[in-house]
């Protein structure tokens, strides 16, 4: 087990998925102005569950935002899956996100009018590619959903459907998953079944998840946690252990 | 809770907006009819005294009476004028100006002129006379010509001395004094005399006479006039009812749709401690305060529009009066736009304020837009689909106005009722037409996924699409029964006929150049005596093709086919003749032939007989008659002065129904104009609901949309999904509307038309109709315009920021 501070390591196997160079994100101007990032060094290694970690308006939203080309930076520049976030259009953008990007978001992750079937197959319908029915059947299979897909959210409890917001992000083989506090709204139980599913994800699928949480027993089923203190990385550790999350949570310096 | 209203207002005035709208436009029809009405009726209204200022009195009695007692009061002395017209034609160098214009006595005693003279003089003699100001712009009457007034025995020439201005409602085109006036006998019409003598002079007079008060005949004359503006503010106000109920709907569905949204904040306000009594009395205040607010403003603008138009009318038509504000009427508008706020608001506060406390503390799992249809309701839709049904068979049954507007309502009010049902499923059967594609999938499955508001706002706008069709199909339907009668009854649009000597070849070719002339047919004939007077025979072989109508006007060997006037013009003995045994004498160059008669009109003074009947009696017919065929629109003026120029020119006689075609015609046309343009009034109302409708499910949907952008649904495809939601709505209503819209007007014909006329059909106006259903699919389109730039401005994280 190793820790690394403000350094970006890249991993053994498999190389970086996404990565941050001098990265800022403000938001409006002058005095009024909120500089949510603050220059953010960062490489994310493919193929590994990455926490991003922080307290409430430390950035860390904003920088997975920023990554998964949701938002636009103000400076410095984005590399997800070997492409140059910087200078893309909206519609570049969309595309991009299209092709290389899941999503799991806290709540609101599935549009109430279709069944988990429809919502599933959703980004692949959005995008016009061909389903593919081998890795839709083995991703609802891992995610146990065989016996839901026709239920429409309403019908599902919240842990179904994060279940079901989780394989729509895997079914298209994207490039890096983003996960915004996927847990944020479920009980304990449930939460620990959906952040398995995710680490399962990485472990038998091969897929690449960074998952934006605070809480730690999240953090805890994660590879690697980057920390962030008012926009800037202070930590980031690979495979740590509980008793090392804390005092790196608690403060910049730890 | 004052505090919490306040700040509700503030933060939700944008939402508010197109409830507003919709109650500022009903407001302003309302105020712009009665300024309107006002003003047309202070406009006739006016001046309506002036004919009897000079006198006491009044006198009325039957036409034949009257005439003599106004010749009494000459021959003693006693001051009198005849209130009434003659209509006659007028004509200057033999040239027709016009064919029938109101003629009207001038009082050769100052006392009793009461036209106000703008240039000229007044007549001294019987051989001068006035014409009305307005009316020489369309004649071309200039001051000092001298015209001809009245055609054959009553014709007499009078020289135009003076212009004077004269009230629309008691005015005439020309006036004349009693000696010459009296010289139209056969169409002078006077039942009223202004009177300058005592009443009781009057009566020993005649006897029958009935003496009035003239000030009470003149309160009477205002108080009939006003009655008729009253007929047409009622018309009037019958479409700012059809305009108010599309605004409660659109009011109904903004409030329903507006505390959904806020249902939650509406729980937190009931946990912190607000009964829902207090609940209930807050949002009604804010309906309240939104229905004074934009009433207010629809008063102005009301007044500010009626004004305007005011001005507007008052430049063509000079008799309206002055715009003024009557404070009763607008007092109703206001409380009527309150009323429809407060009224519309109710529903939706009452199921508002039924939120459980406990819903504030439950997670936010966004609005929740499901609403479906009771079995109730489906039950009502029904009966009122059955019974509306049943009343319309009956109305065409028995040809009953009240059965079928009863039956008509009730029937659409059953639709409206069974929308929630109905209208999904059309949304999902055009969604479906459409294609599949991700694209088009969301647009039908975010048109369906609230079924009553989906309903209502597809509602508001059949109102209009299934008015607006009905009405042109009606009209269309009705404008044919009238043609194919109009064919009947004038089978020619112009005839030049011979009177006395044969026409020339020139006549012939310049009537076939006259603009407006589409084809002409060139007659031969010959000059018979029938019942010693001169009268063209004409010959006929096969229908000419100028000809309209089911008579061909083409007789079997052996007939006559005579106009009605020769036969009732014919001495007692012959026409008896004609009538009872059918069958009448000619005489041609000496010689007698008798043939079977047949009577009609439309073709002037001649008698036709066929080719073969004509040949035997003449050998060598020449040209009597020219039968003209106009262009379809041609002015009907233009034309009638052209070709009575040339038929005066040789002495022959211009007939034809040319321009009673094109009065008709007009009146289909204006009637049309006036309906769709006061009807398009609720269709703008309704696309502001529909505008209103999709904002606000945009604001609903924020989160839904960034989470589909962020999933990779580009910004395109974003506002496309929006426009494909907005014009499948319009195309429901589109489609809904036409196909109710089609039926109601067959039903309108059947009850209204085919009373009138028989075998009368539905005529569907084809290129109209495919205009309402256009602007209407694209004013649906139009409508998402500005929710579909808003939704697609917002970026994905802010999106998703939104709680």
């Amino acid at each position: 087990m190793t820790t690394t501070l403000l350094d970006t390591t890249t991993s053994p196997h498999t190389g970086t998925a996404a990565s941050a160079r001098g990265l800022t994100r403000t938001y409006g101007e002058g005095d009024g102005a909120v500089h949510a990032l603050r220059g953010i060094d960062l490489d994310l290694p493919a193929g590994r569950f990455t926490a991003i970690m922080g307290p409430s308006g430390s950035g860390k939203s904003t920088l997975m935002h920023c990554l998964a080309g949701l938002d636009a930076a103000t400076g410095g520049s984005v590399t997800v899956a070997g492409l140059d976030l910087a200078g893309l259009d909206d519609t570049a953008l969309t595309l991009f996100r299209r092709e290389h990007v899941g999503f799991v978001f806290q709540a609101f992750n599935l549009l109430p009018m279709l069944t988990a079937g429809q919502n599933i197959l959703l980004p692949l319908e959005l995008a016009g590619r061909a389903v593919d029915r081998a890795r839709y059947d083995e991703v609802v299979g891992v995610l146990g959903l065989a016996n839901r897909l026709g239920h429409l959210p309403s019908q599902l409890s919240g842990g179904q459907q994060q279940r079901v917001a989780i394989a729509r992000a895997l079914v298209t083989r994207p490039d890096i998953v983003f996960a915004d506090e996927p847990t944020g709204n479920l009980d304990s139980e449930a939460s620990a079944e959906v952040l398995g599913h995710l680490r399962r994800s990485v472990r038998e699928l091969g897929m690449t998840v960074v998952m934006v949480t605070h809480e730690l027993d999240a953090a805890a089923y994660a590879d690697d946690v980057v920390v962030i203190h008012d926009g800037l990385v202070t930590a980031h550790l690979t495979e740590p252990a509980q008793d090392e999350l804390v005092p790196a949570l608690r403060g910049r310096n730890a | 809770m004052r505090g919490v209203l306040l700040a509700s207002l503030r933060h939700h005035t944008r939402r508010y907006v197109a409830a507003s709208v919709a109650v500022v436009i009903g407001v302003a029809f309302v105020v712009a009819t009665g300024v309107l009405t006002g003003a047309m009726r202070d406009g006739l209204t006016a001046d309506v005294g002036a004919p009897v200022a000079g006198v006491d009195h009044v006198v009325t009695d039957a036409p034949d009476r009257t005439l003599r007692l106004r010749d009494q009061a000459d021959r003693r002395g006693v001051p009198a004028l005849a209130l009434g017209y003659a209509t006659e034609p007028v004509l200057r160098d033999g040239v027709q100006l016009a064919a029938s214009v109101d003629v009207a006595e001038v009082a050769l005693d100052p006392a009793l002129r009461w036209q106000v003279l703008e240039d000229g003089r007044f007549p001294v003699s019987s051989d001068e006379a006035l014409a009305d100001v307005n009316d020489v712009k369309g004649t071309g009457i200039e001051l000092g010509d001298v015209v001809q007034v009245g055609a054959g025995a009553a014709a007499t020439d009078v020289e135009v001395v003076g212009l004077v201005d004269s009230p629309v409602a008691m005015g005439a085109s020309l006036y004349v004094p009693w000696q010459t006036l009296r010289g139209f006998e056969d169409t002078l019409w006077v039942d009223t005399l202004a009177w300058g003598g005592t009443p009781e002079l009057a009566r020993s007079l005649d006897r029958h006479a009935a003496v009035e008060d003239a000030r009470a005949w003149v309160a009477a004359r205002q108080a009939e006039i006003s009655r008729g503006v009253d007929v047409i503010a009622v018309m009037a106000l019958l479409f700012v009812a059809i305009a108010l109920f599309v605004a409660v709907m659109v009011i109904a569905n903004t409030f329903a749709i507006l505390f959904a949204q806020r249902s939650r904040d509406f729980a937190l306000l009931r946990c912190v401690g607000v009964t829902r009594r207090q609940l209930r009395r807050a949002v009604r205040l804010e309906a309240l305060v939104l229905g004074v607010a934009a009433s207010a403003v629809g008063l102005l603008l009301g007044a500010a529009t009626g004004a305007g138009l005011v001005v507007l009318v008052r430049r063509w038509f000079a008799d309206m009066g002055a715009a003024s504000l009557d404070p009763a009427w607008v007092g109703s508008a206001f409380v009527v736009g309150v009323l429809v706020t407060v009224a519309a608001a109710w529903l939706p506060t009452r199921s508002a304020t039924r939120v459980a406390p406990l819903a504030a503390l439950r997670p936010a799992t966004g609005v929740d837009v499901r609403s479906a249809a009771g079995r109730w309701r489906l039950g009502l839709a029904g009966l009122s689909l059955a019974g509306g049904a049943m009343l319309l068979a009956a109305a065409v049954s028995h040809h009953a106005l009240p059965a079928m507007l009863a039956g008509g309502t009730l029937a659409f009010l059953g639709v409206l009722l069974l929308g929630p049902v109905l209208v999904p499923a059309m949304v999902r059967l055009l969604g479906a037409l459409h294609g599949a594609g991700p694209v088009r999938r969301l647009a039908t499955g975010n048109a369906v996924r609230n079924p009553r508001r989906t309903a209502t706002t597809v509602a508001s706008l059949l109102v209009g699409v299934t008015l607006t069709v009905a009405v042109l199909t009606g009209l269309a339907s009705s404008r044919t029964a009238l043609e194919a009668e109009m064919d009947a009854s004038h089978p020619l649009d112009a005839t030049v006929t011979a009177v006395d000597r044969p026409l020339d070849r020139e006549t012939s070719d310049r009537v076939a150049t006259t603009e407006g002339v589409a084809d002409v047919a060139a007659l031969r004939g010959t000059f018979a005596t029938v019942g010693g007077e001169r009268l063209p025979l004409l010959g006929v072989g096969s229908r000419p093709d100028v000809v309209r109508g089911p008579h061909g006007l083409a007789p079997r060997d052996g007939v006559v086919v005579l106009p009605y006037d020769v036969v009732e013009a014919l001495p007692g003995r012959l026409a008896t003749r004609v009538w009872e045994d059918r069958e009448l004498t000619v005489v041609v160059d000496g010689r007698e032939r008798t043939l079977e008669v047949e009577m009609g009109s439309g073709w002037g003074r001649a008698g036709i007989v066929s080719d073969a009947t004509l040949a035997s009696m003449e050998p060598t017919p020449r040209a009597l008659a020219l039968w003209v065929r106009a262009v379809p629109g041609a002015d009907a003026e233009d034309l009638a002065g052209d070709l009575a120029a040339l038929a005066g020119a040789t002495g022959a006689g211009l007939d034809g129904g040319y321009a009673d075609r094109e009065w008709v015609d007009l009146q289909v046309d204006v009637l049309t104009g006036a309906v769709v343009g006061l009807l398009a009034i609720s269709v703008v109302i309704a696309l502001v609901g529909i505008a209103n409708t999709l904002g606000l499910s945009v604001l609903e949907r924020a989160r839904e949309n960034a989470l589909l952008r962020a999933m990779g649904l580009t910004r395109p495809q974003l506002r496309r999904a929006m426009a494909v939601e907005g014009l499948l709505l319009s195309a429901v209503a589109t489609v809904l509307g036409t196909a109710l819209g089609l039926a109601f007007a067959w039903v309108g014909v059947q009850v209204m038309v085919a009373e009138v006329v028989d075998g009368a059909g539905i005529t569907v106006p084809a290129f109209q109709v495919a205009a309402v259903a256009a602007v209407s699919a694209l004013a649906g389109l139009a409508a998402c315009v500005v929710p579909a730039r808003r939704a697609a401005r917002v970026t994905p994280a802010a999106g998703l920021a939104l709680d």
